[in-house]
């Protein structure tokens, strides 16, 4: 990405004619975002580092422990619950909702009447607010009134308790999360397959490939950039559920629900303690941070992703 | 014709699933108590009564909502500024370490939120903003690396002829940035306006954490604690986030375009 011809063709396309003056300016205007940067992103990440080496309770002062709070981290059973509770979570909800987004795009990037219409309102579940969203979920999941059970009803089926019930739990939550950034997601995909030039598939197609040979061999690789930004962003997304967990399950029941997330932020604000939570927080970054990391490596051999 | 028909099919029932939730929504928050257990969830309740509205907007709601509102104008009019300084410097003027910053504010778009939230809670608490407007806006008013991302994209589709014929003028980056460049950059502003407004107004882990007093309680922690007390009053949960819904749903509406187009902006290049 940071390749030589990149960083030439980068600095070539601005003719430096009054380079004294723009450099101060730049510096300027560069200054604010990069002061907000600092105090807001690094700076908390270093503090969350160096916090994790102490234990601190909030009202007591800060005590260094070295280590003590990764050994512990290592035999926390809870803690590695957590982290597989958000693994599953994650499992659950990318694959589906990545099929169905993508699915979705194909279906109106097609000449249909009112795809405007469609291409709007499969969106609309991104746009509320996710802590309402998952109180209106929580209806509709509801064994009695909710109307998920209350259509079983009809056809005679007893639906689960769902949100009370240890094994429908999380698939419930996640199936909100798929409810809700499908369609997000399909825009994404729609802008892709718009870019994809038309004479591509048209030379496909009087090569004699399949509708399938054109999907697999044309448009799924020329949508790698795309498809890579999708993943990146929704798995470091899914990675971090918090409000939709918060306000459906509150982890429960008997921790089923509880992601890596949450129980970083009952570990702080509920039980004060911050050093721990710092360690929890360590973890799910380095975890995120491979995570991505793989997937640039798994798209970089088969795109040019050019950042800038 | 079969296949048309399958098609149109799979639309409406998508179409339907997307908005259920929301129709659930506005049926619930115009039923009485009692015909919230009389009548089937997706059947309005007759006659609608806007007595839960009305209990929700006596109420300290409309303080959270204007909360809520005053902390979007906020946050959305730092970003606008700060952001689209940020984005031209990188964009279009030369200086040192250029390359190196834009790449450390790449870097931080990967910084999980929820990794930085106990560190920014202390920060403000050791600064003791807590509980304060300045703890809620300060981490995000300087702008986002997301934001400056997507505006330094589109700063550079822009020709470079526009600037070198201003600075022949004698302007200077200022003058070049707000009267050449800004009207240009309407649609990608209004792009940028968009996903601020929309994630300033849905945020709810920053405001939970922050704010605990009624001066700064927005609409997200205001509804999510309706659900705390005893005894759930889903009528009145569901006007509250009606009322919560509807600007949001308004600008979806009105600036549906802007927000495709920010989608192939930031889509990826």
């Amino acid at each position: 990405m940071t390749s030589h011809v990149a960083r030439t063709s980068l600095v070539a396309d601005v003719k430096p004619v009054r380079r004294r003056g723009s450099g101060w300016h730049a510096y300027l205007f560069v200054g604010p975002s990069l002061f907000g940067v600092i105090a807001f992103l690094l700076l908390p990440m270093l503090i969350v580092l160096v916090l994790s080496l102490f234990d601190w309770e909030l009202l007591s002062s800060p005590e260094f422990v070295g280590l003590d709070n990764y050994r512990r981290l290592a035999g926390d059973g809870q803690a590695w619950h957590s982290l597989g509770v958000t693994v599953a979570y994650v499992l659950l909800c990318i694959p589906l909702q990545t099929v169905l987004a993508l699915a979705l795009a194909m279906l109106l990037n097609q000449r249909i009447k009112g795809v405007r219409f469609y291409r709007s309102l499969f969106v609309v579940p991104w746009m509320a607010t996710p802590i309402v969203l998952a109180l209106i979920w929580s209806w509709i999941f509801d064994p009695r009134e909710g109307a998920i059970n209350s259509a079983l009803a009809l056809v005679g089926v007893t639906g689960p308790d769902w949100l009370s019930d240890p094994t429908w739990a999380l698939p419930a939550v996640a199936l909100v999360s798929i409810w809700q950034y499908t369609g997000y997601n399909m825009l994404f995909f729609l802008a892709g397959l718009q870019g994809i030039p038309k004479e591509l598939h048209d030379a496909a197609e009087t090569d004699g490939a399949s509708p399938a040979q054109r999907f697999w061999r044309v448009t799924l690789p020329l949508l790698n950039p795309t498809m890579f930004f999708v993943s990146v962003t929704n798995l470091i997304g899914a990675f971090q559920v918090f409000d939709t967990v918060f306000a459906m399950t509150d982890g429960g029941p008997s921790h089923t629900t509880e992601v890596l997330n949450f129980r970083i932020y009952q570990t702080a604000f509920k039980e004060f303690d911050f050093g721990y939570a710092a360690t929890l927080s360590t973890l799910l970054f380095l975890i995120i941070f491979l995570v991505t990391m793989a997937q640039v490596r798994f798209f970089g051999k088969r795109t040019t992703y050019d950042l800038s | 014709m079969a296949k048309r028909i399958l098609l149109y099919a799979v639309l409406a029932v998508g179409a339907f699933v997307s908005v259920f939730p929301y129709l659930l929504v506005v049926l619930t928050a115009f039923k009485t108590q009692g015909q919230l257990s009389e009548t089937a969830p997706w059947l309005p309740g007759l006659p609608p009564t806007v007595d839960n509205l009305a209990k929700m907007l006596a109420g300290d709601f409309p303080r959270y909502l204007l909360n809520t509102a005053v902390m979007t104008a906020l946050l959305t009019a730092g970003q606008l500024v700060f952001t689209t300084f940020a984005a031209y410097a990188f964009a279009r003027l030369r200086f040192r370490g250029r390359d190196a910053l834009f790449w450390l504010f790449v870097a931080t778009m990967m910084v999980p939120s929820a990794v930085t939230m106990i560190p920014l809670f202390l920060i403000m608490r050791q600064l003791d903003l807590v509980n304060t407007w300045y703890g809620l806006l300060a981490p995000y008013v300087l702008g986002t690396p997301y934001g400056i991302f997507l505006m330094r994209q589109f700063f550079k589709t822009l020709p470079a002829g526009l600037e070198e014929a201003a600075r022949i003028d004698g302007a200077g980056p200022l003058t070049i940035l707000v009267r050449v460049m800004l009207p240009l950059c309407r649609p990608a502003l209004g792009t940028l306006a968009i996903i601020t407004v929309i994630s300033s107004w849905n945020s709810f882990l920053w405001p939970l954490i922050i704010t605990s007093g009624d001066d700064t309680k927005v609409i997200t922690v205001a509804i999510a604690t309706l659900k705390q007390g005893i005894g759930v009053d889903y009528n009145l949960m569901m006007a509250g986030s009606l009322i919560a819904l509807v600007p949001m749903v308004a600008i979806f509406v009105f600036f549906q375009k802007h927000i495709v187009r920010s989608v192939v902006l930031t889509g990826l290049k």
